[in-house]
């Protein structure tokens, strides 16, 4: 990285548009407009900021419903609000609140997601926590995959070292609503070695240790140590290998 | 007069070769799906190794046999060793940041200096330092001359075509040949020898892969 150290800052406030380049710290309040790639230690977006490039720094955070139109690599990134991020992401830490949506993959050693997020292809990590709903378009590949459920998850498939779902802590209120606010998570298929699950729908699930619990609906389970399930889960078919 | 056909068709290359399914693989390596998921992850394993087939059980994954085998048993020889990005980098076809003087490649045995003097004569540029791409020419060319299988004369074609070809804009390293029919022999680089054909008569001297050259020069470089 270039040394940043001795670069001015980039502020636009209001309205306001520039080129890209390096800098010490970047923040865009209003409806600022950034052209071309950014690289720089801070940098944030309030309101609705928009970024035509890529952007590379430590810290980020993008609050309301900023944009950036091209890829990132952070130590720690972090969206509340409806912002989003239309190529790849690559960060060490991200924390996703709201409504943040991601185009393309998501790469990290911890990811934490706390509301709807939206991740279009592939999302891998060591560490995986999602609560509330969200959506990937991929494969979903973490060491560790804990979900607590509000709402609708999905991803394509779902592969790791162990994962466990449940139902979120508004189990109450979800249990009120449950006719308007569907709780589940939908995938093709789930592979680990140690899984417990509640509240899933999917064809497969294969690993060592398996745990099915409540209102599940499983199509095949594969396993190889042991195995149990919950009366109220639906499940097709049972094999040990 | 030497006659070569060479058809490279991805498809059917991947069709002839023989497959594994995720389970099966996971049977007979007895890795688990955390450690498979983990490699998959930190790029040990190319994400176009994982193919996607339908079965009457639902979507399957599965594997180039050979191939992921013998990547699995590398993988659990050297992660002793070795950090799982050490790892990485090792499986990596894209060429490091690598830079040798002459006198290191002779005092790590990777090439006499006979080789490296008869490269320097025969490639345009006399680099002080060697990048990674000349680094795997000069290798190449020592371990063919040590084998006894290629004269001088062809030692000096593998220099010749490998520069220009590595002179190239290219998304994958191909695959040297050196052929000789009549005590006349060349020497050319294709994509892939999956379905080489040649002339009745000529012998196939070499026929190296740079992906694997560049592995097994990785391993010595580390």
């Amino acid at each position: 990285m270039v040394n940043i150290e001795n670069k001015g800052n980039l502020v636009i406030n209001g309205m306001g548009s520039s080129g890209g380049g390096t800098f010490k710290k970047v923040l865009i309040n209003g409806k600022g407009t950034v052209h071309g790639d950014v690289d720089c230690y801070d940098f944030s977006i309030n309101g609705t900021g928009r970024v035509v490039g890529n952007v590379k720094g430590e810290h980020g955070k993008i609050n309301g419903s900023g944009d950036i139109e091209g890829s990132i690599d952070f130590d720690r990134f972090t969206i509340d609000g409806t912002g989003g991020i239309r190529g790849n992401v690559k960060v060490n830490k991200i924390a996703i609140s709201g409504k943040g949506r991601i185009g393309g993959s998501l790469k990290g050693e911890e990811i934490k997601i706390r509301g709807n997020a939206t991740i279009g292809e592939d999302c891998e990590a060591e560490e995986f926590k999602g609560e509330g709903g969200f959506k990937i378009g991929g494969l979903l590949n973490a060491d560790v995959i804990d979900i607590s459920i509000a709402g609708e998850c999905s991803a394509k498939e779902i592969g790791g070292q162990s994962i466990k779902v449940k139902k979120g802590i508004f189990r109450f209120l979800n249990n009120l609503f449950k006719s308007v606010y569907p709780v589940s998570l939908n995938t093709e298929i789930i592979e680990a070695d140690e899984i417990e699950i509640e509240y899933t729908k999917a064809k497969m699930v294969r690993g060592k240790n398996i745990n099915i619990g409540p209102d599940c609906e499983i199509d095949v389970v594969e396993y190889t140590g042991t195995f149990t399930q919950d009366p109220s889960a639906k499940i097709k078919e049972v094999i040990k290998i | 007069m030497l006659c070569y056909t060479v058809f490279v068709e991805r498809s059917r290359l991947e069709m002839s070769e023989e497959l594994l399914s995720k389970k099966e693989l996971l049977e007979v390596t007895g890795i688990s799906y955390g450690q498979l998921y983990r490699w998959k992850r930190k790029d040990l394993i190319p994400e176009d190794w994982f193919i996607r087939k339908s079965t009457f059980t639902g979507q399957e994954t599965f594997f180039p046999k050979e191939r992921i085998l013998e990547r699995i048993d590398k993988i659990q020889k050297m992660k002793e060793n070795l950090s799982l990005d050490e790892l990485a980098e090792m499986f990596s076809p894209s060429v490091g940041e690598l830079n040798l003087s002459k006198k290191e490649l002779v005092n790590r045995g990777l090439a006499s200096e006979t080789t490296i003097n008869l490269y320097l004569e025969h490639s345009k540029e006399s680099p002080e330092q060697f990048h990674f791409e000349g680094i795997l020419v000069v290798y190449i060319v020592e371990k063919l001359l040590q084998s006894g299988d290629i004269s001088l004369d062809e030692a000096k074609m593998v220099i010749q075509v490998s520069n220009d070809y590595f002179a190239k804009e290219k998304q994958s390293y191909g695959e040297l040949i050196i052929a000789r029919k009549l005590g006349v022999s060349t020497c050319l680089i294709v994509p892939s020898t999956t379905n080489l054909v040649i002339e009745q008569g000529t012998k196939l001297i070499v026929n190296l892969a740079y992906a694997d050259e560049i592995e097994e020069l990785r391993t010595k470089l580390l």
